[in-house]
């Protein structure tokens, strides 16, 4: 059984891994608690006198074993915070220099694409914009700007494992990499009223030679 | 080996009725904090705003604060009255503080009429006509807190007469100092709106 | 209890001032409510699994109502089961009896708070009456949607035409129940302070108690914003307002701070009495002390704090700064260090325990363990900012948080329920019915919620109406499968349901009759008689001990109740 969709990008492939790292914390933690839950219960009936029983904690060294299980998961957390804070600079708080840009806007219920046109600036008279099929090249550092125009979205693309809420009145700029050609999905992750679940867009990553075949396709220069 | 023998429940030392009203204070503040940092972090987004803050009348404001803090000076007196169980001195103060009330609610209401007549409304349709659409939000702000404000203000006026007329009848006395806790903190939460929404910049 | 006899049941119903009578209102009105989140719940589940035609008892489902239910089923079970069962119930029915009193610091207002509540109820349920039905944009009611289904306040509606909205009367109804639950909180506190028995010293209260009155703290420290928060959001709506409309200075985002600065500590305020009654279960069928009181305290205190400071793991996301934004990711992670102390005190008390398989001891079991392995465990994934880019708004959240407020809210509902049904009614419930109850709400509840972890994982996002869009991604016959297995099990879990009703309500009258201190417990509400009359005590308790002296070396019983010297 898989436990992930197919991914397309190298981040994608850290979020997984970081997925099972927290599993394996989580997964030890687990093993210790299950046994001090069940080991009571599978000894209950053992004859035991009353000194046993009356197991006050301040006057008790069972107590030790308190801080010790909470040290244990302090570890445990440092481990993961260590783990994940290099992939977050790298995927929400830098920019690496675009070699494409686009814009994306949500609105309800559907993805607007705009393309920068033939010059290749955006926000240009000449830009193009297409709905809910996004054309993008592999191996290419993509910058896009996320906006939205009516009602809050949010920019689902589960094969990158990438994920950014659209806000009216706002442009965030976020950047992806694609590593794997093919069909993927567009989602809309933030309830946006009646056509929510309607708001499917096609992520197409394609090669460079076909990539631009489909911008000059969307461009009309040629048909 | 039973042991327990009391014919009444215990109570400790602590005045009931204080408690509460120092508890339903302590969240009245933590209501109208929220809508004053909400406000602080829009105000200082929009510099826009000092200039709608320069629309709001500073003298009836000014008047109103005066107005509020006498009639504090009022409760206070009206609570002394209390601990002596004087009946007309209490009946004294405490409609001199409802009267109070009233001048400070016919004040709000002067303000308003005036700012609907410049039309900075509630919702700012007028300005938002204009263009102004950032500035028609200062206003929301202004007439919410003033109003939740003044509604805290009404039914503090109206707690207190029915502590007045409890008092009359010689019962209760002590409601009056629970009642003018809350008016005291009616008074402070005006201090803090008074410079907030009036003083602009 | 003579005197009760004798008024009528919808006198003592409507207006009784008694704390048990109130607090059997809350239970019954809970109840209700509850019904209303499941019949929800079972329609859209069904609605996923099998398709929205033809759904049994209901008809056909159009994409505008499961919006609708889900977003109601969500609020209900917060505002109108959680808070109720257990803050309300819990508050009304324990303090003033566990700490052996006769009543409320404030009876009346207890009486209002529940007014107030009931009030709220019929508010919300109203919403589905409006014309335009009732609101549907998530019970987090983040605008612009709930503004209108079209982002905007449509300045040609008359205030008229916006009043008579489902948005308007939600927002009411939840301003309402804070209102209520506010006012009932401020009576715990005092009662708790003020109240307590002669001897009964802070240090010496049942663990419930302080977690019952931490809770309510937490909620009036929480909820004072948010209470602004749906003022200004109904301004929004009913006039017209720019507070949260982005093309008037308005920030959508400020409506998400003030309702997580809430909405963290609110499940912290559902999970926190539900602990304490897990606490006294435990110690009492554990027949042993209760292990790290004082820590177990501090600990709820540094994870009550914390939790204040947590908000924003719900929107990393949702366009706040990514800098700040690690912050939170740190902060998120280590409040479970805090909660892993508590559950290693908790397993301490089980520890050479000589542990009784009653009826509430295996709920109480059933939540700590729902809540340690599935729903904490799964928190420390999603506090980790980086995997929830992927997991957020997806059904691995849905399956997380359900794994944390299902135990809070219904298995430690349950337990208390079954715990103290003895005293509150004077009578027993059946306990073989119990157990079929227990192993059925367990078995379904669990085999519910881990197809849904695995349906996230896949990027199965929610408040999705049909997932047929996405046939490559989610529609291959194991997601089907998946869907399915959960459904039926939900069924089942209703159907399991009906035999707690018929158990509660038939030993109501024909259980066995139950005597004073059936469990052999140290509490003072087991020295009062089962169930206890009006004023609670004929001779009010003097207090010389901590409640879990169960096993005391020094004496011959196992256990030792707080009134004996
Ligand atoms: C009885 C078993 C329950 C089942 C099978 C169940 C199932 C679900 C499902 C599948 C959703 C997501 C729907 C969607 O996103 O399309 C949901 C939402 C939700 N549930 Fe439950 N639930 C149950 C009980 C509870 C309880 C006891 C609580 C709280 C005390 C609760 C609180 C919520 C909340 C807050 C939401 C979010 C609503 C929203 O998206 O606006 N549920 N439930
Ligand atoms: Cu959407
Ligand atoms: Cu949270």
């Amino acid at each position: 059984m898989n436990f992930f969709p197919e991914s397309n990008s190298s981040i994608a492939l850290e979020i997984d891994n970081l997925f099972w790292i927290i599993t394996g914390v989580v997964g030890i933690a687990t093993v210790i608690t299950l046994f001090l839950f069940v080991y009571p219960m599978i000894t209950r009936k053992k004859k035991r006198t009353k000194i046993e029983r009356y197991m006050v904690d301040f006057t008790h060294k069972h107590r030790i074993w308190l801080y010790t299980g909470m040290f244990l998961l302090l570890m445990g957390d440092l481990y993961i915070l260590v783990k994940e804070h290099s992939i977050w600079q790298r995927v929400e708080q830098e920019l690496p220099e675009p070699d494409f840009k686009i814009a994306i806007v949500g609105k309800q219920w559907m993805w607007e694409i705009i393309y920068p046109g033939p010059d290749g600036k955006l926000y240009t008279d000449d830009d193009v914009s297409a709905i809910n099929n996004l054309h993008l090249p592999v191996n290419r550092v993509i910058h896009m700007d996320l906006k939205a125009l009516d009602v809050i979205h949010s920019v689902f693309l589960p094969q990158s494992r990438f994920k950014q809420d659209v806000l009216p009145g706002r442009t965030i700029t976020r950047w992806i990499k694609l590593n794997k050609e093919g069909k993927f999905d567009i989602t809309c992750a933030e309830i946006c009223g009646l056509g929510h679940s309607m708001m499917r867009g096609n992520l197409f990553v394609e090669s460079e030679e076909e990539w631009k075949d489909s911008m000059d396709k969307i461009y009309g220069i040629k048909k | 080996m039973n042991t327990s023998i009391n014919k009444k429940p215990t109570l400790r030392d602590i005045p009931q009725a204080r408690l509460g009203v120092w508890i339903l204070i302590a969240g009245e503040f933590v209501i109208f904090g929220g809508l004053i940092v909400a406000y602080l972090l829009y105000r200082f987004r929009y510099p826009e705003w000092a200039e709608m803050a320069s629309h709001t009348n500073i003298v009836l404001g000014a008047t109103n604060t005066f107005v509020l803090l006498t009639s504090s000076y009022f409760v206070v007196k009206a609570h002394d009255a209390a601990i002596k169980k004087d009946k007309n001195k209490i009946t004294l103060y405490i409609g001199l503080t409802i009267l109070s009330a009233l001048i400070f609610l016919v004040v709000k209401i002067t303000e308003y009429s005036q700012k609907i007549h410049h039309g900075f409304t509630f919702s700012g349709k007028e300005l938002v006509e204009q263009g102004k659409h950032i500035e028609s939000t200062y206003w929301g702000f202004y007439f919410l807190m003033t109003g939740l404000h003044a509604f805290h203000v009404i039914v503090g006026a109206i707690v207190l007469f029915i502590v007045m007329m409890g008092a009359r009848k010689g019962k209760n006395y002590q409601r009056i100092e629970v009642a003018g806790l809350y008016w005291h903190m009616v008074d402070l939460i005006w201090i803090f709106l008074f410079p907030l929404l009036y003083i602009a910049n | 209890m003579t005197e009760h006899k004798k008024t009528g049941f919808l006198k003592r119903f409507f207006f009784s001032l008694d704390h048990k009578d109130i607090g059997f209102q809350y239970l019954l009105t809970a109840m209700f409510m509850a019904a209303f989140g499941g019949f929800f719940v079972y329609v859209f589940r069904y609605n996923l699994a099998f398709g929205p035609d033809d759904i049994p008892l209901y008809g056909n489902l159009a994409a505008k109502e499961y919006n609708q239910l889900v977003t109601n089923h969500g609020a209900i079970m917060i505002f109108w089961v959680g808070m109720p069962m257990v803050l309300a119930v819990l508050g009304n029915f324990l303090i003033p009896i566990m700490i052996g009193t006769d009543d409320m610091a404030f009876p009346l207002l207890n009486k209002i708070s529940y007014w107030t509540f009931l009030l709220s109820c019929i508010v919300l349920l109203s919403g589905f009456l409006m014309p335009t039905g009732a609101f549907g944009g998530g019970w987090t009611m983040y605008p612009p949607l709930s503004v209108s289904d079209f982002g905007y306040n449509n300045p040609n509606t008359t205030f008229k035409a916006n009043f008579f909205t489902g948005n308007t009367f939600f927002l009411m109804a939840v301003a309402l129940e804070f209102i209520s639950m506010l006012m009932g909180g401020i009576n715990f506190i005092v009662t708790t302070l003020n109240k307590r028995a002669k001897g009964l010293s802070l240090m010496k209260l049942p663990i419930v108690v302080w977690m019952i009155n931490i809770a309510s703290l937490l909620f009036m420290f929480s909820v004072g914003p948010l209470i602004a928060g749906t003022f200004m959001l109904l301004m929004d709506i009913l006039v017209g307002t720019g507070f949260f409309d982005a093309y008037r200075g308005g920030d959508p985002i400020l409506w998400q701070h003030l309702f997580w600065f809430f909405g963290h500590p609110e499940v912290y305020v559902l999970l926190l009495p539900s602990l304490g009654v897990v606490g006294e279960i435990f110690s009492t069928f554990s027949r042993k002390p209760f292990f790290g009181y004082k820590m177990v305290i501090f600990l709820v205190l540094i994870a009550g704090i914390l939790s204040l400071v947590v908000w924003a793991h719900h929107q990393f996301v949702s366009g706040i700064d990514p800098g700040a934004a690690n912050i939170f990711s740190l902060l998120t992670i280590i409040i479970s260090i805090p909660f892993a102390g508590m559950v290693l005190a908790y397993l301490g008390t089980l520890w050479r325990g000589d542990i009784k398989f009653t009826v509430p001891m295996m709920f109480a079991l059933g939540m700590l363990a729902s809540f340690t392995f599935f729903g904490g465990f799964t928190g420390l994934h999603l506090g980790s900012n980086v995997f929830d880019i992927y997991a957020h708004d997806t059904y691995f959240v849905i399956a997380h948080f359900h794994y944390t407020l299902f135990p809070s809210v219904i298995l430690g509902g349950f337990a208390a329920i079954y715990y103290w049904y003895p005293k509150f009614s004077g009578r027993k419930l059946n306990k073989t019915l119990g157990k079929i109850h227990f192993w059925g709400t367990f078995i379904f509840f669990n085999s519910i919620f881990i197809p849904l972890f695995w349906l996230g994982l896949q990027g199965q996002h929610r408040r999705i109406f049909d997932y047929s869009n996405w046939d490559k991604l989610l529609m291959q016959p194991n997601h089907i499968m998946a869907r399915q297995i959960a459904t039926v099990s939900l069924i089942f879990l209703i159907i399991t349901q009906f035999i707690f009703l018929f158990n509660f309500f038939k030993s109501l009258y024909k259980g066995k009759v139950a005597e004073k201190n059936p469990w052999k417990s140290n509490t003072l509400e087991w020295q009062a008689s089962s169930p206890p009359g009006h004023g609670n005590f004929a001779l009010y308790p003097a207090v010389y001990r901590w409640p879990y002296d169960y096993n005391h070396p020094d004496r011959d019983t196992d256990f030792l109740p707080q009134n004996e010297k």
